[in-house]
This record gives structure tokens, C-alpha cells and sequence, in this order.
């Protein structure tokens, strides 16, 4: 309950994502049938679904990565499907996107895995500066150590805290997990769930977090959506889902 | 078949990197799988076209691409020149001999270099290492998200990895092409010597003087061909990968059966071409 204070308390309730009666399908078979979903400013939602049922894809829809067949998807306000590539990019430098595979660039190392949304986006040409923002993004995740590593020398939970810290670089003001805690051991979930918290708190950021873990779900959540068949099924917050009688429901937190 | 072609025709401008997702409903084949390639690559080419002079330049990655595509296959180049060289000049020899015109060995070496297989040869070596190279990279960028990455990161991925690899091989082939002339030269001089003596001057003086502008021109012209069809392809394949892992060993393996095949078709065109303006200017 506390945890949701600070949003219940919020006076600017406007929401930052509005999403109505989206449909995608693919290959002939509907994945998304009737998606409405509207995210608070500073609101943690998790949404919580089966591998395959098109949770990525929803959240693929709201920065453009994939386009919806039918529906609205509103980012700040702001339709996502007609924007062109320039309003696309000014809409994607608020919105961070933390991807289920990292998505590290291996190319390059930490710092320049920093550096190159910096670079790009906020038209930082001052060196010093530069690597002020990238230091203060590495020790925000706890690793000012790895700046001169390659991905492929990190491991799996130190990625993890890589991108985010790409992400949050640029201060976004939503944030997209796709599966943080996927393929972590319990005690590195534990602390990306506490990472995501503390973001919540010291951005006053917007999530959207899309999980299996349940632990992360109940540390993290504002607000869950079960999305079964296309829609969401159930909604509330994790004790009254946990509550819930449905069997369906049930069998999602019959772990915890 | 309609369905398909609209489908790659109509996909929507910012959707071409948007993964393994494109709303095919059956699985195609044979001719239709051609047509959808063919229609696939053309729009492709048209993306590079239109990103190719937007803002902003991306020249620092594009002299990267450049030196690491130049100085990889350099080594790779040299070898295969100097022993093509070697190899022409042995086989040719017995035959000239023959006929009692052996001092003709260098002029008909250089101009078979020079005019066909020099380019020819190089640029396969180039489909096989950079088209590859280029398919794997940005295949494997695909299934690990890191093209989206960049997407969402306010980065134009066909202006940022496309359109600098594309003009890098475009650039750098022609480039890799008189260097690989010109050690064939080099071992051409070396099996001339072999069975006999002719100073490395006298061979270069008897070499050029059997070329002609419309030896070297056309020749040239059609590299810059060779390296885009190369560079092209190997982004085609790479950046529609799908299917894991081993959709990146397929996209590698297809760019370069496919820029291989193209080169062959461009090499077809441009002898065809040079031949009518060469009986046109006469």
C-alpha cells in the first residue's frame, strides 16, 4: 500500500500510455484481440501472461517497433502509429525500452554502449560531460567497474544492469521490461527488482514490466494485468489477485 | 501470390526492422519465394537510396566499416592475386611458346587481368568474406535485438549499419581490385621469370602498353557494381534474419550464394555493355 502512495497522491493523474481495443495478428493467428490499458505517471504495472501470448508485442506497440492492426496506441497523448521517424525519435528518447536478450551492442564497450544513445540523442558534444553521464548511469546500476569491458566478458545480471543503465542515461520517463529477471538467479532478480524500484522512485519514472517472476511482480507492481487470449483477463494489485478465486488466476500464484 | 507482393510492397515505413513478425499467411515457395526476394531486396535498395543523402552522415562509422572490410581482406586478396598471377602466366605460356610469341605473355596477361579476371575473382573473394561477414553481423544483431535497440534508441538502423557498409564495399572494392591487379602483375612477372629473364620494367612497359582506356574503364565501373551488389545483399539477408541462431547461419550462407550469382549477372551486363559502346565509338 505504500508503494502505491505516491500515485494515488498524485495530482497530475494524466496518463503517460493509452492503449484502446488493439488487435495484432500474425501469420492469420490473432494474438492481441482487445488490448485497453492506461498507465499512470510514475504507476508500476506488470503485466503477467504465458510465454507466446503477445506481451512483447504489446509493449513493441507502444515505441513503434511493431504496429498494430486495429486500435490506438497514445504515448503521452500522442498517437504512435501515424508518427513519422523524426516525431518516432523524439517520442523513443522519453521512453526507455530494457529488452528481454539485453540487446547489448558487442561491438562496442560498456562506456560506448553508453555513449551512443547519449551521443545521438541529446546532442551532448562535450566530452567531459559526457563521461560524467555515462559514470553517474554505471554507478546508479552498481558497476563503475565494467566501463572498459565488453559485453561478452559480463555476466548475465551485470548486462542486465548494463541496460538499464543505457537506458536510463536518457532519463526516460516511461520505462519497458521485457522479462528483467528472466534467466537470473534468484538473489540478481531480487536486486534488479530493487534496481527498478529505486528508478521508480528517483526518476518518478513510469513502467511497464513484463514478467513470469512473481517475486518481481509482487516488488515492483503498482497494478497487474493477467493477459490470457488476447485480452486482459484479470487486473489488481497483487494481494487481491492473489485473493482472487479464479482458477485461472489461482494457478499463477500458487507458487508464492 | 498478390497477397504476398502487397505485403512487401505495403509494409509500413518504420516497420522493416521490426523482427520475424511480417504477416506472410502461408509459407511461400519456388516462384513466388523468388519474386518475394526480388521484391524484398528492391525495396530494400530503395530504403539505402532514400537514407543515403538524409541527415546526418554517419562518416565516422563508414570509414570504420571501410579500413576494417579493406584491411581484413587484404591478406586473403594478395595470396589469391599473387597465385592467379603465377597460375595464368604458367598455363598460358606453353601455348604462346608454341607459336613463337612469347613476348606477348605479359600484354596477354594483363589484359585478361585487367579486363575480367581481376575484378571477377576479387569480388567473389569479397562476397564470400564481407557479404558473409556483413550477413552474419547484422544477423546476428537481429535475433539478439540489438537492431531494435538502436530503433528505439532514436537511431535509424538502415542509416546507421546499412547505408556505411553499403558504401564501404562500394568504395573499397574498386580499391581492392588494383591492388589485386596489381600483385597478379607481380606473380605474372615472377612465372615469366621462372623460364627465363625480363626485367621487372620491360614486363610493366609491355603489360601497359597492351591496355587500352576501354580496357581499364569498363572494368573499374563494373567493380563499383560488384562492391554494392556485395554490400547490398549481405545487409539484405543480415537484416531480415530470423529464426535464432541458425537463421544466422542461413543469411550468411545466402549472401553469399546470392551476391556470387549477382556478380556474375553484372559481370554478364557489363561485357555486353562495353561491347556495344566500344563498336558505337569506333
Amino acid at each position: 500500500m505504500e508503494k502505491n502512495k505516491h500515485i494515488l497522491n498524485n495530482t497530475n493523474n494524466d496518463y503517460v500510455v493509452e492503449i484502446e481495443h488493439l488487435q495484432k495478428s500474425f501469420e492469420g493467428r490473432m494474438i492481441l484481440k482487445d488490448i485497453n490499458l492506461k498507465v499512470k505517471r510514475s504507476e508500476n504495472v506488470v503485466i503477467l501472461g504465458k510465454s507466446g501470448i503477445g506481451k512483447s508485442v504489446l509493449i513493441k506497440c507502444i515505441v513503434g517497433l511493431i504496429y498494430p492492426d486495429k486500435g490506438s496506441v497514445k504515448v503521452f497523448g500522442k498517437e504512435v502509429t501515424p508518427m513519422n521517424h523524426k516525431e518516432l525519435d523524439e517520442m523513443r528518447t522519453r521512453v526507455g525500452f530494457i529488452f528481454q536478450s539485453n540487446a547489448l551492442y558487442d561491438s562496442m564497450t560498456v562506456r560506448e554502449n553508453l555513449e551512443f544513445p547519449l551521443r545521438r540523442n541529446k546532442t551532448i558534444t562535450n566530452k567531459k560531460e559526457i563521461n560524467n553521464m555515462v559514470y553517474e548511469a554505471l554507478k546508479n546500476v552498481g558497476l563503475s567497474d565494467t566501463i572498459d569491458k565488453m559485453p561478452a566478458e559480463l555476466s548475465g545480471g551485470m548486462r542486465k544492469r548494463i541496460g538499464l543503465a543505457r537506458t536510463l542515461i536518457l532519463k526516460p520517463e516511461i520505462i519497458l521490461y521485457d522479462e528483467p529477471t528472466t534467466g537470473l538467479d534468484p538473489l540478481t532478480s531480487r536486486e534488479i527488482s530493487k534496481l527498478i524500484n529505486t528508478i521508480q522512485n528517483k526518476y518518478n519514472a513510469s513502467s511497464i514490466i513484463i514478467t513470469h517472476d512473481l517475486e518481481c511482480a509482487k516488488r515492483t507492481s503498482n497494478r497487474i494485468l493477467i493477459l490470457q487470449d488476447g485480452i486482459f483477463y484479470a487486473e489488481g494489485n497483487f494481494d487481491d489477485l492473489k485473493k482472487n478465486k479464479d482458477p485461472f488466476v489461482k494457478s499463477f500464484f500458487v507458487t508464492v | 501470390m498478390k497477397k504476398y507482393l502487397n505485403n512487401i510492397f505495403n509494409r509500413k515505413k518504420h516497420t522493416e526492422g521490426k523482427n520475424s513478425t511480417d504477416d506472410f499467411h502461408e509459407p511461400p515457395s519456388g516462384l513466388q519465394n523468388f519474386l518475394l526476394e526480388l521484391g524484398g531486396l528492391s525495396r530494400f535498395t530503395g530504403n539505402f537510396f532514400r537514407e543515403l543523402f538524409n541527415y546526418p552522415f554517419e562518416i565516422k562509422e563508414f570509414l570504420k566499416q571501410s579500413y576494417r572490410m579493406g584491411l581484413s581482406t587484404l591478406p586473403l586478396i594478395g595470396i589469391t592475386a599473387f597465385i592467379m598471377g603465377l597460375v595464368l602466366t604458367l598455363q598460358s605460356r606453353p601455348v604462346l611458346v608454341d607459336f613463337g610469341a612469347e613476348s606477348w605473355l605479359p600484354g596477354m596477361i594483363s589484359v585478361s587481368i585487367v579486363r575480367e579476371i581481376g575484378p571477377v575473382i576479387t569480388a567473389l573473394i569479397c562476397a564470400g568474406k564481407i557479404s558473409s561477414g556483413i550477413g552474419a553481423e547484422l544477423g546476428s544483431m537481429r535475433v539478439t535485438e540489438q537492431i531494435d535497440a538502436m530503433e528505439v534508441s532514436g537511431t535509424n538502423p538502415i542509416k546507421y549499419l546499412v547505408v556505411t557498409r553499403v558504401l564501404a564495399t562500394t568504395f573499397m572494392i574498386p580499391i581492392l581490385v588494383f591492388y589485386s591487379d596489381a600483385i597478379a602483375f607481380y606473380g605474372s612477372y615472377v612465372a615469366v621469370n621462372m623460364h627465363g629473364y625480363i626485367s621487372l620494367q620491360l614486363f610493366i612497359t609491355q603489360a601497359f602498353d597492351t591496355l587500352h582506356y576501354f580496357d581499364i574503364i569498363p572494368a573499374t565501373i563494373k567493380t563499383f557494381f560488384f562492391g554494392f551488389a556485395i554490400g547490398i545483399i549481405g545487409c539484405y539477408k543480415g537484416y531480415y534474419s530470423n529464426k535464432g541462431t541458425e537463421g544466422v547461419g542461413r543469411s550468411a550462407n545466402s549472401a553469399v550464394v546470392i551476391s556470387s550469382l549477382v556478380i556474375f549477372i553484372i559481370d554478364l551486363i557489363a561485357v555486353q555493355l562495353s561491347e556495344i559502346i566500344h563498336i558505337f565509338s569506333i
